[in-house]
């Protein structure tokens, strides 16, 4: 982020990071042109009008950013989506502890997988404080959810061990 | 039968005692499936259809259109309290709705969106009631050309909204219409741009994209602060009071000439078959902040840009039934539901239903009526006791967000794949929240993406591979008037104020001299 200096000069501008949407819109645009450069030119037409005019918008910005970066103005740091630097262990355990979450639930069920991984998400955020009330809460929503959505509205989730003793008790209960 | 004022009122009366105890928990059931992204009211329906279809016609109908009308103010509810739309419907919601929950405004961002919802919703059900064959030509007029320049004034919001840098604004649009691009072509079926997944044929799940760009993005985002709210917000929220809810719902009555014609954007939009909640929510707040004297304060909390996105996806509800019951075509994906329980009890939509069934055809908008009159009163405790939900701390809330919205993103389809597509969007939407490239100019690419190609590709095929045809017609061009004065305006009112500006400085410096 640009701040001002006592001398008065404005900080160079970090703007490394800007330049990571337009340059995934690039590769991705000359990607999904090479897969319809084979078909006929109606089903072309479309893309190659949106796409051309996402590759010069893109075009325009890069060079737009260049030039102040000659200038002196901008330096190419990628510090707007590192900050806040503190936050940056939570960020990745939380992204791998999401990943993971996403790997496991079609095995270990909504239940289960959600408890777990509401309950170290909440814990790694938290700073490993308040464990007890983070266990029951967590225990309270994985089951608050699996009696919303599989119980009352019958969503297909995926299913688990505690599903599957589940569901013959809900049955006798329901009837069903 | 004479349609008069006496069988209307008959009507009213009739459904609102026979029928009060079925609407009520509809009400109920489709705020809360509303709010949930990944439940539509569409697939609330579609599991309860075995008890719709035992209800019998009138009940059942009655039933599906509470649900489909509550489901609609309730998306609105976690696009404010955390920014995260319960459907596309409600994605142009939080641009200034989240920015006042962030004030400690909550409660009052909750009773403007309800207020606005209901009043639109019932201004433009009671508009259909009288005014259901002429809106009915609407469909009849607009083909592939005229739908091209309709998308494009949805594409045109994405500079609107990205009002501090144009061109990120315009890259964010377009990258995401390239997004929406992916999947099989329409006329040869042949798959572009999946990246060899198959789950991707049938074009980018809109959920999840949704899920990712704004739920997965804001959790990840979230973790960086203790809470939701700014300091003063915090503190403005502790000692929030019954006074605040009706300052909101105040604040919205104050602007009832904005939700009478942001509304009205809402019917018209929703008379076309397709286009759907969330282009008229993001034309009219296109056109909100178009015609608006402060445009420079939406994106901060305005409050009229909270007021048109609302009152347009609630005006939607009435004008997506209307082509269903005049012709038969579904304007939704309910629409489409309410057309199967009808088939299923033997009665045939058209013309025709008005003239041999004029209780059912009409009381269907008078169902909507009285869904809207009973849900005002209904949603004021809501908005004072759910706004609390933004005092939880952010270390609670952000793996609530990402569990239960991403096992949201698996419900439409049943696929583990479009997990993971939410998270890839995720991440997109952390980067572009991270250099101010706005999400819902993402959002609206993709959105619109398959709806432009279809139309494109109809219109050249029809014109035999003619460009010019999007030129082709009188109502088209006159559209594209619009979208260039539409486009014109926000420079001209800049121009406007920056010459008033440099004026009363010369007058200012005249006077000292």
């Amino acid at each position: 982020m640009a701040e001002n200096d006592p001398s008065g000069d404005a900080a160079p501008k970090s703007i490394g990071a800007d330049l990571i949407i337009p340059v995934s819109a690039i590769v991705f645009t000359i990607y999904y042109i090479s897969t319809i450069i084979d078909m006929k030119w109606e089903a072309q037409v479309s893309a190659f009008l949106v796409g051309g005019i996402l590759l010069v918008l893109c075009a325009i910005f890069i060079l737009k950013t260049l030039l102040q970066v000659r200038s002196g103005k901008a330096t190419l740091t990628f510090d707007d989506i590192v900050d806040p630097v503190s936050a940056i262990p939570k960020r990745f355990m939380l992204f791998g502890l999401t990943l993971s979450y996403i790997i496991f639930v079609p095995y270990g069920g909504f239940t289960i997988v959600t408890f777990v991984f509401l309950a170290l998400s909440m814990l790694v955020l938290s700073e490993w404080q308040h464990k007890r009330f983070i266990i029951m809460l967590s225990g309270l929503l994985a089951l608050g959810g699996y009696f919303l959505f599989i119980v009352l509205f019958k969503r297909r989730f995926p299913e688990g061990p505690f599903e599957t003793f589940a569901k013959p008790i809900i049955q006798s209960l329901t009837g069903g | 039968m004479d349609l008069d004022l006496a069988f209307f009122t008959e009507l009213f009366a009739d459904t609102f005692f026979n029928y009060w105890w079925v609407i009520l928990p509809s009400i109920f059931l489709g705020i809360i499936v509303g709010a949930i992204p990944g439940f539509s009211a569409a697939n609330t329906i579609i599991i309860l259809l075995p008890l719709t279809l035992a209800m019998g016609e009138e009940m059942g109908l009655i039933f599906m259109v509470a649900l489909y009308c509550s489901s609609r103010l309730g998306a609105g509810i976690p696009a404010i309290l955390v920014n995260i739309p319960g459907t596309a419907g409600a994605a142009a919601t939080p641009l200034d709705g989240y920015p006042l929950t962030q004030k400690g405004m909550g409660p009052q961002a909750l009773s403007i969106s309800f207020v606005s919802s209901n009043i639109g919703g019932l201004l433009t059900t009671i508009m259909v009631l009288f005014t259901m064959q002429y809106i009915i030509e609407l469909v009849y007029v607009l083909h592939s050309v005229e739908m091209i320049v309709i998308m494009l004034f949805g594409i045109s919001l994405i500079a609107t909204i990205a009002a501090k840098d144009t061109l990120k604004g315009l890259i964010a649009g377009f990258f995401g219409l390239m997004i929406g691009y992916i999947g099989a072509d329409v006329i040869y079926e042949t798959p572009r741009g999946t990246f060899g997944f198959l789950e991707l044929y049938d074009k980018v799940p809109l959920i999840p994209a949704l899920v990712g760009l704004f739920a997965i993005s804001e959790a990840f985002l979230i973790i960086e602060r203790q809470s939701i709210l700014s300091k003063a917000g915090q503190e403005k929220m502790k000692n929030s009071t019954w006074a605040d809810t009706f300052e909101g719902a105040n604040i919205a009555l104050k602007r009832w000439w904005h939700i009478v014609w942001t509304s009205q954007i809402g019917l018209i939009i929703g008379v076309i078959p397709g286009a759907g909640a969330a282009i008229a929510s993001f034309v009219a707040y296109q056109q909100s902040k178009t015609w608006s004297k402060t445009p420079e304060l939406y994106g901060t909390g305005h409050y009229e840009g909270l007021i048109a996105p609302e009152s347009a996806n609630n005006g939607v509800t009435a004008g997506a039934l209307v082509p269903l019951l005049v012709i038969g075509i579904p304007g939704g994906a309910t629409a489409a539901i309410m057309l199967v329980v009808l088939q299923y009890h033997g009665t045939t939509v058209g013309p025709d239903l008005f003239i041999d069934k004029p209780e059912l055809a009409y009381g269907v908008f008078i169902a909507m009526l009285l869904t809207y009159l009973l849900m005002l009163p209904a949603g004021f405790p809501l908005a004072r006791y759910m706004s609390r939900v933004t005092m939880v701390p952010t270390r609670y809330v952000a793996p609530i967000i990402i569990a239960f919205t991403l096992v949201g993103s698996f419900v439409p389809r049943g696929y583990v794949f479009d997990m993971n597509v939410a998270l890839v969007f995720g991440i997109i939407g952390y980067i572009a929240r991270k250099t101010d490239y706005h999400v819902a100019a993402i959002l609206i690419g993709v959105i619109l993406g398959p709806m432009l190609e279809n139309f494109f590709i109809i219109a050249l095929r029809m014109s035999k591979g003619d460009v010019t045809t999007i030129f082709s017609s009188r109502l088209g061009n006159v559209l594209w008037v619009c979208l260039v004065i539409s486009f014109c305006i926000p420079y001209l009112q800049e121009w406007l104020k920056s010459r008033k500006a440099a004026r009363d400085a010369l007058h200012k410096g005249e006077e000292a001299e």
